[in-house]
């Protein structure tokens, strides 16, 4: 390999305890250079279409980004891929903190994890040495434990350690993996995935720095100094360092699209009980941050009221605050960091975990279960001990909620009598809280995303409302000229979108957070094209860059068409196309039809037959892929 | 009047404040109150007053009002 990365894989299988390395020639690197592409591209290659998630033949990929561990704030992200669990669908969560910086300073750009141990195990690696240790003493143990335990045997302080929890070893089907008790590759039930390979941990320590590997390390440093004195200077980050994302619950609900009742209702009598104000007042302890990032959303609390909550597991975001709290109709912050708390110390993501509940208090309340179903408990919206036991029963796959665990879609497919309208999935994975009636494009990145229902797979309609706004104009140098409102759809939503979901693509390919690139936030398109060009001396342009992005996307979907999955799984849940019930949006939902119609001009953008929704082989060459149109179906 | 200023638009006030107590001998047009706290008007995605949403380009406010501006609100955060 040439600059900015080793381009070196681990593979180790933990069938036979076989580990060896692996070197991408440079072409290879550039088309996959990290993260979701790379991820994508050896799942494909590794993945035998039809595998059952939970099984030992299932792959899964820890990738990290091409920029992960640069001196540049929000470059730390990695991605954990696999068949899907929870979707059947191609799986991915990525996860900031301070891992995937440490293997890339061990050397490696991503481990390729096949098989099952005979019994719990741990993976050690210190730069290139790499050993499978036995964790039967760590399975069933807390994460703190867990990672105390890891740090006096390998007798370094300093070792990052990679886990699941309790929810990942009983295979919830939306586990997590964690790090550092409050980093989360929370989505589509990653950890469920490592815990069915028997394997509790990965320890890693790596002693390289980034920039010795880097073309041009003076600019780089030069770039992350800038962009260090760059936070207090623009609003959007400086709102992030401040509040971070529990700012966002009062505009939300303003705006008439705060999930309440299981997304029945947009606003949120209780809403002065839970937004930003009372969160800093009566949570907030401390902020800190992810590996070498200037911004610092990250919330530190702790609090002492109806439920006591101390400050192991870090501090709810705001996808929590608003699943635990107006989704689930408690209008308490005790019982939301609790919940969050427990979620984060049995390792199961808050989304699916807050949504999966909502759907069953309103499956209660309209009599589809009752008390013998949830084992005496009173599950009815707004009972907070109620919430607090059902994750419990979740996470240990004890009484009801061995249901639970299975999601909403599972979960209503059992209940029946119609439950399926009330189950706030797409293709299985759990909607985040924003409601895409209030901001459709939301809605369409939920139906297209290979993994589900995920909010970040493109950036919110909200960033090109106005063309004099900050976003708006942070969005220009991607090709976004035209401002267009929130709830529009339309031939040119399509084209704005698929051009802000090809970026989105790319920050998971790099290893930059959502919170790092414009429009989102402060580091401008010309600094991303910048820190490229300075860490491997590749002439990349922005075009390049988004065709990255682009490329990864396609391989997922390549992934899931393999799968048996067509454009009907490109949809949204039937609640979503009826209207709000209160708030500043009441009486409005979105438009099927528009919708539908939307959906069609957003393949022919994207150069996928509208049919089928499979990517034509003219539209794979282009992308330099077309060895993937033979891996599609005759 | 109330006047809330969400997520970034506090970065805009000289002492960054988002909850704002505010004494008005008479009637403002929004855009001059806003002027006033030099909040660009490009930003302001989201105004409640008095629980109601305003989606106007501008509007006469009063001293006992209570009034919510937002930026866009962009996923995970504003």
């Amino acid at each position: 390999m040439g600059y900015g990365s080793t381009g070196k894989l681990l593979y180790i299988d933990l069938t036979s305890g076989s580990i060896r390395q692996e070197t991408l020639p440079d072409d290879l690197y550039r088309l996959y250079p990290g993260g979701k592409a790379l991820a994508a591209y050896l799942l494909l290659k590794y993945i035998t279409p039809g595998v059952q998630p939970l099984s030992p033949e299932n792959v899964l990929v820890l990738a990290n980004g091409l920029m992960t561990g640069a001196p540049l704030s929000t470059a730390t992200r990695f991605t954990a891929a696999a068949r899907s669990p929870l979707t059947g669908a191609y799986g991915e969560s990525e996860a900031g903190g301070f891992w995937g910086p440490e293997l890339k300073m061990a050397g490696f750009e991503a481990i390729v994890i096949f098989g099952q141990a005979q019994s719990p195990v741990y993976i050690n690696i210190h730069d290139d040495q790499v050993e499978i240790r036995d964790a039967a003493h760590l399975w069933g143990r807390d994460p703190e434990y867990v990672q105390e335990t890891v740090r006096q045997e390998l007798g370094d302080k300093l070792v990052r350690v990679l886990q699941i929890g309790v929810a990942g070893e009983n295979r919830v089907l939306y586990a997590a993996i964690s790090h550092e008790m409050r980093h989360f590759n929370g989505r589509t039930g990653m950890g469920a995935v490592m815990g069915s390979k028997n394997l509790k941990a990965i320890a890693v320590r790596g002693t390289e720095r980034y920039l010795n590997k880097a073309c041009d390390p003076k600019t780089l440093a030069e770039l992350g100094k800038t962009l260090a004195g760059q936070v207090k200077n623009h609003p959007q980050s400086w709102d992030m360092q401040v509040k971070g994302t529990p700012g966002l619950t009062s505009g939300l609900n303003a705006a008439g699209i705060l999930p309440t009742r299981n997304f029945r209702l947009g606003s949120f009598d209780d809403v002065a009980n839970i937004v930003w104000d009372t969160y800093e007042k009566d949570l907030l302890k401390g902020r800190s941050s992810c590996h070498a990032c200037a911004i610092r959303c990250k919330r530190e609390v702790s609090i002492n009221a109806r439920y006591e909550v101390g400050n192991t597991y870090g501090g709810p975001e705001y996808e929590s605050v608003a699943g635990f709290s107006s989704n689930c109709a408690i209008g308490d912050l005790s019982a939301m960091a609790k919940a969050n708390e427990l979620c984060n110390r049995y390792g199961l993501d808050t989304i699916s975990t807050s949504s999966t509940i909502a759907f069953a208090m309103e499956c209660f309340e309209r009599g589809f279960i009752g008390l013998k179903d949830t084992g005496g408990i009173d599950l009815k919206f707004g009972n907070a001990d109620a919430m607090l036991q059902m994750i419990d029963l979740i996470a240990h796959r004890s009484g009801f909620g061995d249901l639970l665990a299975d999601g909403t879609r599972r979960a209503s497919q059992v209940i029946g009598q119609g439950s399926e309208f009330f189950a706030m999935n797409v293709k299985g994975e759990e909607m985040a809280m924003h409601d895409p009636r209030g901001k459709v494009g939301v809605g369409l990145g939920y139906a297209v995303s290979e993994t589900g229902a995920d909010h970040l797979v493109s950036y919110h309609d909200t960033m090109i409302v106005n063309a004099e706004s900050v976003p708006f104009k942070g969005a220009m140098p991607l090709g976004i000229t035209e401002a267009m409102p929130a709830r529009e759809l339309s031939s040119r939503k399509a084209a704005a979108y698929a051009t802000l979901e090809s970026w989105s693509s790319l920050g998971k390919v790099i290893g930059f957070c959502y919170f790092g690139p414009a429009p989102r936030s402060m580091i401008q398109a010309d600094q991303v094209v910048t820190a490229v060009q300075a860490a491997t001396g590749w002439d990349v342009s922005i075009q390049e860059l988004l065709q990255i992005g682009e490329r990864a996307i396609n391989l997922a979907r390549i992934f899931n068409i393999r799968e048996g999955l067509t454009r009907k799984d490109d949809s949204l849940p039937e609640r979503l196309f009826s209207p709000l019930e209160n708030g500043a949006l009441n009486g409005i939902g979105i438009s099927k039809t528009e919708f539908e119609q939307t959906l069609t001009d957003l393949y022919l953008i994207k150069g996928w037959d509208p049919a089928s929704a499979i990517p034509t082989r003219e539209h794979l060459r282009q992308l330099e892929i077309e060895w993937a149109a033979d891996l599609l179906p005759a | 009047m109330k006047l809330h200023l969400g997520g970034s638009l506090a970065w805009y006030d000289a002492k960054k404040r988002s909850n704002l107590q505010i004494k008005l001998e008479k009637q403002i047009s929004l855009n001059a109150l806003l002027q006033k706290f030099s909040i660009p008007r490009a930003e302001v995605a989201i105004i409640s007053i008095n629980g109601d949403m305003f989606e106007g380009d501008d509007v006469l406010v009063s001293d006992g009002d209570t009034i919510l501006l937002y930026p866009p609100i962009g996923g995970g955060s504003i």
